[in-house]
């Protein structure tokens, strides 16, 4: 199955959310959705889910029209909220039924699931009652209960330890094995880098990048070295580097270990090696510069200013 | 419809489950019930006006030996300087009580403030006695009936003066008169009370169970399960769920407490003297379209509860947002019941048409004014169309409120948000 996000456009009140959005995810896959507080990832999510009609556009399934109703789809929302009130229980079977599962099929999902994520104990207990990050995983079983084709997930490790963490890493990664779709929403990187092969950055209801996480990661690294120094700090080699090396590189960036250097037009990295080898830099860290997700992520959607 | 039913049953089990619902349902069927038992058991003849078998027989053996008083609680100082109080007769208007001399009014104030008389009287002439009490209530009817005696003395006094006979000139005044009814419709002082009674309940269940469906609906914005909710079903059977899990959770709670009291009433009806018949002894047409109005009345208002309770996102703010419904439902309220001796007039005719009002003033005409048949069908179908209106409505504005937090939606702007969809 590949699920795909055409040329969505969204207003509310006269005002424009989302201007356009596409983008793709196949089955086995998943799709990290990132964009800063208010980029439209949950509006985006929303119409996926059939909750608000796009103004224009087209989501697409296997290149038929996607209605949500036909499929069985699992929700994870940022905004966490279950009835505190009632079983957990009571409130992942009735999640289940309202999906359309059968009552026996429902209640053993229901206690796989408890037991999955560790908490079969606390199925009689008010969900009140329960820890924080316990209520996050009844929340996820309620999620996967209904056996969903299609799974976005909201900030899924928020407010999870690092055991329970493991659990859920372990959880989504069968899930992608077992050729679900998977759309993860996060502002945690390294969770994306873990699971995604692709990804999308939506930036004020636009998307600024997307495609293969690998293919991205190469392209930003294209002409991009990076160089640290055993005896000159960063900003000393930065000095040395603009005094001595400006017709080969400038240098574009720099995290706390290296330097990011771009290499000029026709220059090649051997060029730049020799260069450093005839100079009294002595080399800490010489290679093609791989970005970051982080580092792509505060590239394209971060301020402008 | 599949899903509408989980919502219900999951719904319904969240009312009667709680611990709240069971006990105060049992607790009022089960105080209904016994209160309506007691004559069976204790003597309330004073209050029913019904003696029971054995309470006869103890009567009558008080009355043969003592032909005295029956009830001798209650003591008056009397201080008549110049004897013009005929102190067996008061003692019949007082229901027996006892009369004790004294000498001064000021005795009598002593005697009222120590607590040993209820109450004194000093009587200064024929037509003038002062009256002394300690604390005054609003029910004292003491002067009323000490009034009543001094005319029955002055006139015994005036007859035995002029030598007339005071038994033929009271046969005079006031002879015994025979009546016999013929009511050919409706006995309207019969349904005042069960109609009192109904408009009531049917209030406060609608009051009572809307504010519930508002702040149910609100909680689940404000906790957020309607995220997942309503991507997991369609707003329509969500909100639909809902409000019919509380007409039925409703419908059960009142009716279990209302058959509870009628079983109960129906099974000591001989003990109280068919009394509570003006409440209890509800004619079954009545009962029908009280049950067939309040029902869909009630339908009417919880969709709008519920719409209400979706346009905002914290549950102390449901009160405000609710306030014009409430506002409605006492206005509908106190016209009813200042309307209730006129069942037949203008008002109650127009408002037992809108379907903001015929819940509780259709009943009214069917038990207290004349009410043809298509007038309570044209009624019924407006009440109908206008139920499945709010339903369609309600959820309308559900679905566009559930997922907008932040600010509470004012409902001009939710309708003008409606009509651009």
């Amino acid at each position: 199955m590949e699920l795909e996000i055409r040329n969505i456009k969204k207003s509310f009140s006269d005002k424009e959310i989302l201007h356009g959005i596409s983008f793709k995810v196949k089955s086995g896959q998943a799709l990290g959705l990132l964009g800063r507080n208010g980029a439209g990832k949950t509006t985006a999510i929303r119409i996926i889910m059939d909750v608000f009609r796009a103004d224009s556009g087209d989501i697409l399934i296997d290149g038929k029209h996607f209605k949500a109703d036909h499929y069985k789809l699992g929700y994870l929302p940022e905004e966490r909220g279950l009835y505190p009130k009632r079983t957990v229980w009571d409130q992942i079977i009735f999640l289940a039924r309202l999906r359309g599962m059968k009552k026996s099929e429902a209640v053993k999902n229901t206690q796989k699931w408890l037991e999955r994520i560790g908490i079969p104990e606390y199925a009689s207990r008010k969900l009140e009652t329960l820890s924080k990050g316990n209520q996050q995983k009844v929340q996820l079983a309620a999620t996967l209960v209904s056996d969903p084709d299609i799974i976005i997930l909201d900030e899924p490790f928020s407010g999870l330890d690092p055991v329970n963490s493991q659990i859920l890493k372990d959880i989504v990664n069968e899930l992608i094995s077992e050729g679900k779709i998977v759309i993860f929403s996060s502002h945690q990187m390294s969770y994306v880098e873990e699971f995604c092969d692709s990804i999308a950055i939506i930036h004020h209801g636009e998307i600024v990048l997307s495609g293969s996480l690998t293919e991205i990661k190469r392209e930003y690294g294209k002409n991009r070295l990076m160089l640290s120094a055993v005896n000159y700090s960063l900003k000393e080699l930065e000095e040395k580097l603009l005094s001595d090396f400006s017709d080969l590189l400038t240098v574009t960036g720099k995290n706390k270990m290296v330097l990011i250097l771009t290499k000029s037009q026709k220059t090649t990295s051997k060029d730049i090696l020799e260069r450093i080898a005839k100079s009294d830099i002595e080399i800490n860290k010489f290679g093609i510069y791989e970005p970051s997700l982080n580092d792509i992520f505060v590239d394209k959607a971060g301020d402008e200013e | 419809m599949k899903k509408f039913a989980v919502i219900l049953k999951y719904e319904l089990k969240e009312y009667i489950s709680s611990k709240g619902f069971i006990t105060f349902t049992l607790l009022l069927a089960i105080i209904g019930a016994i209160l309506l038992c007691l004559p069976r058991f204790f003597d309330l003849s004073k209050f029913t006006g019904v003696q029971t078998n054995s309470q006869n027989t103890e009567n009558d053996v008080l009355q043969d030996d003592s032909s005295e008083t029956v009830d001798s609680n209650i003591k008056y100082a009397l201080y008549d300087p110049k004897g013009i109080a005929d102190i067996q007769l008061l003692s019949q208007y007082f229901d027996g009580a006892q009369f004790i001399k004294t000498n001064s009014g000021d005795e009598i104030e002593a005697l009222v403030n120590d607590h040993t008389v209820d109450a004194g009287f000093l009587i200064v002439s024929d037509t003038e006695y002062e009256y002394y009490i300690y604390n005054n209530s609003i029910y004292n009817k003491d002067q009323a009936t000490f009034d009543e005696a001094m005319k029955m003395m002055s006139r015994i006094r005036y007859c035995q003066q002029h030598g007339l006979d005071i038994n033929e000139i009271t046969q005079m005044y006031e002879p015994q008169i025979n009546v016999k009814e013929h009511i050919i419709n409706k006995d309207s002082q019969q349904s005042y009370g069960y109609c009192y009674a109904l408009v009531i309940i049917v209030f406060m269940l609608i009051m009572f169970y809307g504010q519930m469906i508002a702040v149910s609906v609100t909680t689940e914005k404000s906790n957020r399960a309607i995220e997942v909710l309503v991507t997991s079903t369609t707003p329509n059977s969500l909100l639909f769920g809902k409000v019919i899990a509380g007409a039925i959770a409703g419908i059960m709670q009142s009716g279990i407490i209302l058959s509870s009291i009628l079983i109960s009433y129906q099974f000591n009806r001989e003990q109280w003297g068919g009394m509570l018949d003006m409440v209890l002894n509800i004619p079954s047409n009545v009962l029908i379209v009280f049950a067939i109005f309040g029902t869909l009345g009630y339908l009417f208002y919880a969709f709008l509860f519920g719409a209400m309770g979706a346009l905002v996102s914290k549950v102390e703010d449901v009160s405000k947002s609710v306030s014009g419904l409430t506002m409605i439902i006492m206005l509908i309220y106190f016209f009813s019941l200042f309307q209730l001796t006129n069942a037949d007039g203008i008002i109650i005719k127009i408002l037992s048409y809108l379907p903001f009002s015929s819940y509780t003033t259709m009943f009214m005409r069917v038990a207290m004014g004349s009410v043809s048949i298509w007038e309570i069908v044209l009624s019924f179908i407006i009440l109908i169309v206008s139920v499945i209106g709010a339903g369609m409505l309600g959820a309308a504005i559900y679905r566009m409120g559930t997922l907008r937090y932040g600010n509470p939606i004012k409902l001009s702007a939710a309708v003008k948000s409606l009509r651009r969809q």
